[in-house]
């Protein structure tokens, strides 16, 4: 069985819900009721009622299983505005009210207070829209100040890797490089079950050249150690060394514990990562399943514009897992 | 509204929202380099100015302004 099945899975049998603010989108109708279906999550909607039911009958299907909530209640509105107040003190109360009635900001609402495992969000919105509306409710997680995004990459031999940031970040400095890093590892541990081998790569091997541009990676390893010291981060290193362990042994003096066996790689910049995961995709025939988005306190993820009901689906079940 | 009016009202919700001294916004402030914003805080600003004047603007262009005093003048349109 593939991760991605597996994920599914393991996904089913936690009994999560996730919600899906984009409902005027027939894409999402379709998702919710294959969530349903396959018993994946417990598919949530906001909207007004009477037009999400109305998309449901345009598309043929039935919402029985779905939860559809409507945006305009007076006591949930007036919640998430109290709420969203505390957290974010310059804004007014009347602001607040405002914010919290746009679908986005609302779905991550209902995740910030609990009511929700999840969100998922895209469809037909930018992942700048989303990443604002997770970082306005959600906010990010302990010592992580960036949203940043991974790519699960399946090789053919079956060996998982996550690679980041492949999708968001696009010259990332040394705090963002290490908050990628951290929250990657995070994200392995969740999903994987397993120890994270974090490497920070680089066209560098411990000292073997010296620029600027490896000492920004050089300086985000440190950051990474300091802030998260339980978990295995070590760079700079070339990518061969980070994962095969006779180019580790022949390049440098000690392996440690990540160097050629890394399972997550974080890439210095956008061009590395986004080149990098693609190279592997079409070169080497590997499976990738992302960009996932990560480092909020609470889990919400982006769908490509293009995403059929069935990737919505799979995008849900992985970030129901990030919960 | 006068200009002036609109100016004074927007350099007060732009401090109140970005936690700023009013006395440091000009009209060539940028929101982001000269100002501190988080491009997080675009959304909430557009929200207050919303607020502030009572009308309600196109999101998506909205965000795109990026100095105090191309702010005045977009919201300017909404009240004319």
């Amino acid at each position: 069985m593939g991760i991605l099945n597996t994920l599914i899975q393991r996904t089913s049998s936690l009994d999560k819900s996730v919600i899906l603010p984009e409902s005027n989108d027939p894409r999402i109708i379709e998702a919710a009721v294959l969530l349903v279906e396959k018993s994946v999550a417990k598919p949530v909607l906001c909207g007004i009622p009477e037009e999400i039911m109305a998309a449901f009958e345009k598309c043929g299907k039935s919402c029985s299983g779905i939860n559809i909530v409507d945006i305009n209640d007076t006591e949930l509105i007036n919640e998430f505005a109290f709420l969203y107040q505390k957290q974010r003190p310059n804004v007014s109360e009347k602001v607040a009210l405002r914010l919290v009635k746009k679908p986005l900001i609302f779905g991550g609402m209902m995740v910030a207070s609990g009511r929700v495992d999840a969100m998922v969000a895209g469809a037909a919105s930018t992942t700048a829209d989303v990443i604002q509306a997770a970082a306005l409710t959600a906010g990010y997680q302990k010592n992580i100040s960036k949203a940043s995004s991974f790519f699960i990459m399946e090789m053919p031999d079956s060996k998982i890797y996550f690679f980041a940031d492949c999708a968001v970040n696009i010259s990332p400095d040394s705090e963002t490089l290490a908050d990628i890093g951290i929250a990657t590892a995070s994200s392995f541990k969740k999903l994987m079950n397993e120890k994270p081998l974090v490497a920070f790569l680089s066209f560098s091997s411990k000292g073997s050249a010296s620029h600027p541009d490896v000492e920004k990676v050089v300086k985000a390893v440190e950051i990474a150690k300091d802030k998260d010291p339980e978990t295995a981060y070590d760079g700079e290193f070339q990518v061969d060394t980070a994962v095969s362990e006779t180019v580790a042994r022949k390049k440098l003096k000690e392996i440690g514990e990540v160097a050629g066996r890394a399972n997550v790689l974080i890439f210095p910049d956008l061009d590395a990562g986004n080149i990098g995961y693609k190279i592997t995709q079409y070169l080497a025939g590997a499976k990738a399943y992302g960009p996932v988005l990560q480092g909020f306190a609470k889990p919400v993820s982006d769908l490509s514009r293009g995403a059929k009901p069935e990737d919505i689906v799979a995008v849900a079940a992985i970030t129901c897992l990030l919960s | 509204m006068e200009r002036q009016e609109i100016e004074k009202r927007v350099k007060e919700v732009v401090s109140r929202i970005l936690g700023v001294d009013e006395s440091i916004i000009t009209p060539e402030s940028r929101f982001v380099e000269d100002l501190g914003a988080e491009s997080v805080q675009s959304l909430e600003l557009v929200a207050a100015f919303e607020e502030e004047f009572g009308i309600e603007m196109e999101e998506d262009a909205a965000l795109q302004v990026k100095t105090v005093g191309k702010a005045v003048d977009f919201i300017n349109k909404y009240l004319k």
